[in-house]
């Protein structure tokens, strides 16, 4: 029988090799088959608490073997995860449980003890649980459920995400979204129970996620991390847990390459890296080169409202520079104009994607959901608007252009920040950049890059306009460059263009 | 405590002050306090420490020696340079 819900393909997994280690996480390692019955546990605590299926239970834990735990555990009870992370601020925390209706948060000590009294918490930590509140060990001290499970049908996750206008928007996924997107990425991926994956990127993540769901169904070890941490950890367990493969995201990349000593060493077991969350700078892709030669490296992007929409082929990684690739195994993208019309290879359009993986829409958010999904090839289906704008070359792979709501337009040209982007980080000292656009009475935009410099070294706005200027066009120099020690960033570590935008405002002021 | 020790203290404190602690004054910073739990240096600011003790101190880190025991706080650090310029 082939699974069709992620609790059933874990349990599939659990038959097949009880004994094989799943997860390795700190001094923890569990086996497929302990992880099942854990999960197990938990289902039956939570239906104990009064959980039914649907009923969204949230988790804000910093990786590790409970938040696997509980993780597999809502889902094997038909509930719906809501996994946030657990480094959120109080008042957005409170955000996302109202508006998932939450039955149940499991977190800890501190999140627990500000949460609303309707809301019943769970507790995970050393310390056991403040008085009143449950911990973890006492909810899976129950008999296992015996009762069916969701079938693909059912909501699995609702994963909330940023949205350009501030308020997180809550993106739901079904077990049939979710499986369909794990079974695909492990086929490109070419996962399988030799491979062991380390994982630094947080559960609440969709590429955190994706990590844990393609090693359960492809049987495969993973080694997670709470983050990247002290890095020489990170060397540590790539060395002594024969680590295969590993993703990341181009902050933890550079990390990785700057380590000492990291270019002496042979990592021979590792056969894999990915590239996702933000564009892979080619400084990085050459560090990486130079690191892990041996490694297939995979160039990718993703939405959380699809989980991953193409991939490059580490065979076209040189051949294609700068391309994302082609869509994932079993789904099509075309590259459409205002009027969703597909146009042809070369121009500039927004992405649009069909796929089983697609949401379902944007909870309790139907203007939201009608902006981005709509008629695909059928009446009856919905396509992905991704409004991202890409350009597909005459060999068919994709090109990420800009997110259309980054474009700047100045001089009456489209401007992508990305392009100027690229070019300030091949300066030398340069370690962040973030190109954005600010009202211009005669440009209509100007241009303002953001800069950050590497440790000790000392940037001058003055020669990183001349950098520019050496290397791109006369309209794509920025107006000004504005040095910072370092750029905000929100929880997944991605530059925070919107906080960017605003301190401009309040300098203005 | 040798006037080496600690005058390495001396200087890996302000060394953090300067470039970590600069948006929260208010945080009154002891050398054992844990740098990474207290969200005060992440992975990127390992690198740069550990770039500026081998710029500054001569000494050579290895990519495995950056972890809790020789990074966590400024006192492991101020333990580590001492051990490594006494090889």
């Amino acid at each position: 029988m082939t699974p069709r819900a992620l609790d059933a393909v874990l349990r599939g997994t659990a038959e097949r090799s009880p004994d094989v280690i799943a997860l390795c996480s700190g001094e923890h390692s569990v086996s497929f088959g302990e992880l099942a019955r854990a999960a197990d546990g938990v289902a039956a605590g939570l239906r104990d608490l009064g959980v039914r299926r649907g009923d969204r239970v949230a988790m804000a834990l910093p990786n590790g073997p409970e938040a696997v735990f509980v993780l597999y555990g809502a889902l094997r009870a038909g509930a719906v995860v809501v996994p946030i992370n657990p480094s959120i601020r109080a008042e957005k925390l409170e955000f996302i449980l109202g508006h998932s209706d939450a039955a149940v948060l499991v977190t800890t000590p501190e999140h627990a003890a500000g949460v609303r009294d309707d809301l019943q918490a769970v507790v995970v930590g050393d310390e056991g649980a403040p008085p009143g509140v449950m911990g973890l060990a006492e909810l899976m001290a129950t008999d296992p459920l015996d009762d069916a499970g969701p079938i693909e049908l059912d909501l699995a996750a609702i994963i909330y995400t940023s949205g350009s206008t501030g308020r997180p928007k809550g993106v739901t996924l079904t077990h049939a979204n979710l499986a369909f997107v794990t079974g695909s990425i492990v086929e490109y991926l070419k996962l399988g129970p030799e491979d062991r994956v380390l994982s630094v990127l947080p559960l609440s993540f969709g590429y955190g996620l994706t990590q844990l769901l393609t090693c359960v169904h492809a049987g495969a070890r993973l080694v997670l991390e709470p983050g990247l941490g002290y890095p020489g950890r990170i060397v540590e367990l790539l060395v002594g847990e024969q680590i295969t493969g590993m993703p990341g995201v181009p902050t933890i990349f550079r990390v990785l390459t700057s380590l000492p000593g990291l270019g002496d060493r042979r990592f021979e077991h590792l056969r894999f890296l990915t590239n996702a969350g933000a564009a892979l700078p080619s400084t990085t892709a050459a560090g990486l080169r130079r690191c892990f030669p041996q490694a297939r490296l995979y160039a990718m992007y993703g939405q959380t409202e699809c989980t991953r929409v193409c991939y490059l082929p580490p065979e076209d990684f040189d051949r294609r520079p700068g391309s994302v690739g082609v869509a994932i195994p079993g789904t099509e993208v075309w590259v459409a104009d205002e009027d969703g019309v597909e146009v042809v290879d070369g121009e500039v359009g927004e992405l649009v994607v069909r796929g089983a993986h697609v949401m379902q829409g944007y909870w309790k958010d139907p203007v939201g959901t009608g902006l981005r999904l709509r008629e695909g090839r059928w009446p009856w289906e919905r396509a992905m608007h991704t409004g991202d704008l890409f350009r597909r070359d005459a060999g068919g792979y994709l090109h990420f252009v800009s997110r259309t709501d980054d474009i700047i337009k100045s001089r009456g040209e489209k401007v992508a920040p990305r392009e100027i982007e690229e070019v300030l980080h091949g300066a030398p000292g340069v370690a962040e950049v973030a190109v954005v656009g600010v009202p211009d009475d005669l440009l209509g935009e100007a241009i303002e890059a953001h800069v950050a410099a590497m440790a000790g070294a000392m940037l001058d706005a003055r020669q990183l306009r001349r950098h520019c200027a050496e290397r791109l066009e006369g309209h794509l120099v920025p107006r000004c460059v504005v040095l910072h020690d370092e750029l905000p960033k929100g929880v997944n570590g991605k530059i925070d263009r919107l906080a960017l935008a605003r301190r401009r405002e309040d300098s203005r002021q | 405590m040798t006037d080496e020790r600690e005058r390495l203290l001396v200087e890996l404190r302000v060394f953090v002050e300067d470039n970590y602690l600069y948006l929260r004054p208010e945080l009154q910073l002891q050398d054992t306090d844990h740098l990474l739990e207290l969200g005060i240096i992440d992975s990127l600011g390992f690198v740069e420490i550990v770039d500026e003790v081998q710029t500054r101190y001569g000494v050579q880190v290895a990519d495995v020696d950056i972890t809790e025991q020789n990074f966590g706080s400024i006192a492991a650090i101020a333990e580590y340079v001492g051990r490594k310029r006494a090889q």
